[in-house]
């Protein structure tokens, strides 16, 4: 790997898992206070990490199987915020029967 | 106030100086980078740095005691079992932690016989402490463990926080048990050594530190045990999931076979997703309970908690975990960047946060707030991720000057140390640690005086012991 | 998960064993270690060469092995690895060890610097006064190694280069063709 490649393919993964954080802050923030902008943001967040799976797809010299690996975990993060929050939500309800 | 509770306090009393002498010692190692003739063939470079990481994990594990002890009789409504013993083997712990470190400073090293590795120095990362005081620690936490189950035994009662606990503490405790033996094999003693040091991190103290701050919520926000304990099961199952063959990352380059390249970089680039889930639940507490509590440091220093963990861990450790990376990265200051922002996010900033918690209920203080926290918390934080910074420049600059283009030799090592980039790093990192160490002062200042005022303006609330 | 690990624990301490696949007999210091790249796993590989006696003499597979097991204890005992790193883990003051026995820097700079003229004579003569042959200015401290325990690193250091890392360190035999 040349080291420009190292430096970008680098930056790029931890941006990516950033971006997941952002997400899923702004999502949670969004859902709480129900405020669509919020959510909104936050969605814009997770379009930034496909966007940074297409760039590391492409543009890096991963191993194709890493490449792979990369585009499913871009599909998983979409749904952990969420997921998490109606999991979060539901155990608060079961707690108020 | 239990009897345990008191013991508590001492446990975060001798945990916070440790903190201290921590900061001191990790600031003298960084000062070698910046001059190397410093106390040179006096006191070099690995002594103060032994002392640093070592202090690190006692203070550390004295605060997760220290906890545990606080919460413990609570949670089951009576004394601890065998309380006394615990009592001796505090005092017996610090005795064994003052002679480890003077004789660090004093003897320093050994000559090549088993004495040295008894008496002296076993020259094995984060357990260099000699045998004899190792078995000290291990007759600590059998102790502590033992306080643990035959107090829930006595109560007959178990609650599912107290049972991922003890669950969790049994293979903490084996594991410790790496700390004994010399192998002559290096890549099976590296084998060996990263079960404990990377199973610690990722696995056992993860679950400990999520049973602590199941408590801890229950506590600061009145979150209700049924959640608390249903989330914490969740995280539990998420965390081992991934972090038990995330030990994989470090067996890429030991000698150890090629699959390992692809299983530990598979897991380990799992590892985020589950401290990506805990700060969701930050949000949600937060934005549920509308910030609803009496005691902000505690409460900023839990968010502290989930974030450090989340970026310190899951960012930068995701940053250099496919092999591919790492092979470059691999032992660079970058390791060192991801290693100081894990440890504190993960772990620092939960046991100060519970030291909050744990002083308004001793000092009854309604009004628990100050300035000097906020300044504690702002420097401290500042200078880490200062700090943090840096040296992942140095790291970069390793990983392309260093391994990438140079080829990993002396000269390649040393172009790299002498880069600018990496240079100004070393004095960037200086710089934020003094940063950090004023906010540690600031922290030791609050802790000894936050919510006395209001205890003394409120005379009828009971006398903290 | 644990019973996945365990399976690939006891495959990979067989693989690691001293005579492992991946990790060579301690009696490998007897021969000549290079350090090339394999087409076929796109990675460096240590090569094991014809005879090189070490110290001018060779060692029966017992000798090599006690010698390992005090090699291990000189750099336990002096916490080495609280400055330099081993197949990359341990502390980042001094350079990796993992392939030093194959660093040029013992043909160019110790050896003359020494007044040695073999490779190992030098590595012995740095290791026991390190103070007395720096090459920049982050220093080796002096550690008071004996002869004979300055040896037996050298010879821990040769069979540790001969240990197959899956490629780390990376591009070490760029620099490495003309030694
Ligand atoms: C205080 C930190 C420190 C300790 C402890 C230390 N070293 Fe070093 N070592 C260094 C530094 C710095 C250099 C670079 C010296 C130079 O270039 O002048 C070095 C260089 C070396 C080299 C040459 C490396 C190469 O690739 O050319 C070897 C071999 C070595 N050390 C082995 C050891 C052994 C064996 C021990 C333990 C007995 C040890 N060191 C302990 C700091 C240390
Ligand atoms: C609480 C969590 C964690 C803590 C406290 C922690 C701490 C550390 C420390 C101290 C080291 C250096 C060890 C040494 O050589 O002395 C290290 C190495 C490493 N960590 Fe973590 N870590 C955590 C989580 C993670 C996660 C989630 C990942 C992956 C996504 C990760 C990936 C790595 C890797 C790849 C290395 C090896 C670095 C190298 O090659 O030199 N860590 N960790
Ligand atoms: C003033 C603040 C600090 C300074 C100046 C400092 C400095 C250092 C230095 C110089 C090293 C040696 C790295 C090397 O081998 O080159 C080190 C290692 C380490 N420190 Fe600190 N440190 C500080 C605070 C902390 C804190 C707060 C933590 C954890 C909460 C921490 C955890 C560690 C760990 C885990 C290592 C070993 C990392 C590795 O080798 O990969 N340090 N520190
Ligand atoms: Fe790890």
């Amino acid at each position: 790997m040349t080291s420009a490649a190292l430096f970008a393919t680098s930056a790029a993964l931890g941006l990516l898992v950033l971006l997941g954080g952002a997400y899923g802050v702004l999502y949670a923030l969004g859902a709480a206070r129900s405020s669509p902008s919020l959510t909104g943001a936050g969605y814009a967040c997770y379009a930034g990490q496909l966007l940074l799976v297409l760039v590391v797809c492409l543009g890096s010299p991963l191993a194709s199987l890493w490449k792979l690996f990369m585009a499913v975990s871009g599909v998983v993060y979409g749904f952990i915020p969420p997921a998490t929050w109606r999991l979060l939500d539901s155990i608060h309800h079961n707690q108020l029967q | 106030m239990y009897r345990s509770q008191k013991l508590a306090l001492r446990y975060f009393i001798a945990a916070i100086t440790l903190f201290g002498v921590m900061i001191a010692a990790g600031l003298l190692s960084a000062l070698y980078y910046i001059d190397p003739a410093l106390l040179y063939n006096v006191f070099d470079f690995q002594m103060a740095k032994i002392l640093h990481i070592d202090t690190l994990i006692i203070w550390l594990l004295m605060g997760f005691i220290g906890a545990v002890y606080w919460f413990l009789p609570k949670e089951l409504g009576r004394e601890v079992v065998g309380i006394w013993v615990a009592e001796l083997l505090f005092y017996v712990f610090c005795s064994a932690v003052a002679v480890v470190a003077v004789v660090f400073v004093v003897v320093q090293y050994g000559g090549s016989n088993e004495f040295s590795m008894w008496f002296i120095n076993q020259g094995r990362k984060y357990v260099e402490a000699p045998r004899w005081a190792a078995v000290g620690v291990v007759a600590v936490v059998l102790t502590f463990v033992f306080n643990v189950t035959a107090t829930a035994w006595q109560a007959r009662r178990i609650t599912g926080v107290l049972g991922v606990l003890i669950l969790d503490l049994v293979p903490l405790a084996v594991l410790y048990l790496d700390a004994f033996p010399k192998i002559t094999n290096m890549s099976h003693d590296l084998y060996w050594w990263w079960w404990l040091v990377h199973m610690w991190v990722e696995a056992t103290w993860e679950v400990l530190i999520g049973c602590l701050m199941a408590w801890s919520l229950m506590e600061l926000m009145g979150t209700s045990r049924r959640i608390v304990e249903t989330w914490l099961y969740i995280e539990v199952m998420l965390v081992l999931g991934t972090g038990i063959l995330g030990l994989g990352h470090h067996y890429f380059w030991i000698g150890t076979p090629q699959y390992w390249l692809s299983i530990g970089g598979f897991f380990s680039a799992l590892e985020p997703l589950p401290l990506l889930g805990m700060v969701v639940h930050a949000v949600y507490d937060a934005g549920t309970h509308h910030m609803k509590t009496t005691n902000r440091p505690a409460f900023y220093w839990v968010l502290a908690e989930a974030f450090g963990n989340f970026i310190g861990a899951g960012v930068f450790g995701f940053m250099m975990t496919l092999p591919q990376i790492n092979l470059y990265s691999h032992g660079t200051q970058w390791t060192v960047s991801h290693g100081h922002f894990a440890f504190w996010g993960a772990y620092a900033c939960g046991v100060i946060a519970i030291m909050y918690l744990v002083l308004q209920r001793t000092r009854s203080a309604e009004h628990f707030d100050s300035r000097a926290w906020k300044w504690g918390f702002g420097l401290l934080n500042l200078g880490l991720v200062g700090m943090v910074g840096g040296l992942l420049i140095a790291g970069i600059t390793q990983a392309i000057y260093e391994r990438a283009e140079g080829g990993s030799t002396l000269q390649a090592f040393v172009a790299a140390s002498e880069h600018p980039w990496f240079r100004s790093a070393m004095y960037a990192r200086f710089i934020f640690g003094i940063v950090f160490a004023l906010g540690y002062f600031a922290l030791v200042y609050d802790l000894l005086a936050i919510g006395r005022r209001a205890a003394v303006a409120a005379p009828t609330q009971a006398a903290p012991a | 998960m644990l019973v996945v690990l365990a399976f690939l624990t006891i495959d990979s301490l067989d693989a690691s064993r001293a005579g492992g696949r991946q990790v060579p007999d301690y009696d490998v210091i007897n021969q000549h270690i290079g350090y090339t790249y394999d087409w076929s796993r796109r990675l460096e590989v240590p090569v094991i060469g014809p005879a090189e006696p070490l110290f001018g003499r060779t060692y029966s597979l017992q000798e090599a092995s006690g010698l390992m097991s005090f090699g291990k204890l000189v750099i336990q005992s002096r916490a080495c690895m609280d400055c330099h790193t081993f197949f990359g883990n341990g502390a980042y003051y001094g350079p990796d060890l993992t392939k030093a026995w194959l660093d040029p820097a013992w043909s160019q700079i110790w050896m003359p610097m020494t007044g040695s003229s073999t490779r190992e004579a030098a590595m012995v003569a740095f290791l026991m006064h390190p103070d007395q042959y720096p090459t920049w200015t982050r220093r080796m401290p002096n550690l008071h190694l004996t002869r004979a325990e300055a040896q037996a690193v050298v010879a821990y250091l040769k069979w540790m280069s001969a240990i197959d890392t899956n490629g780390f360190p990376a591009h070490f035999g760029r620099i490495q063709a003309q030694n």
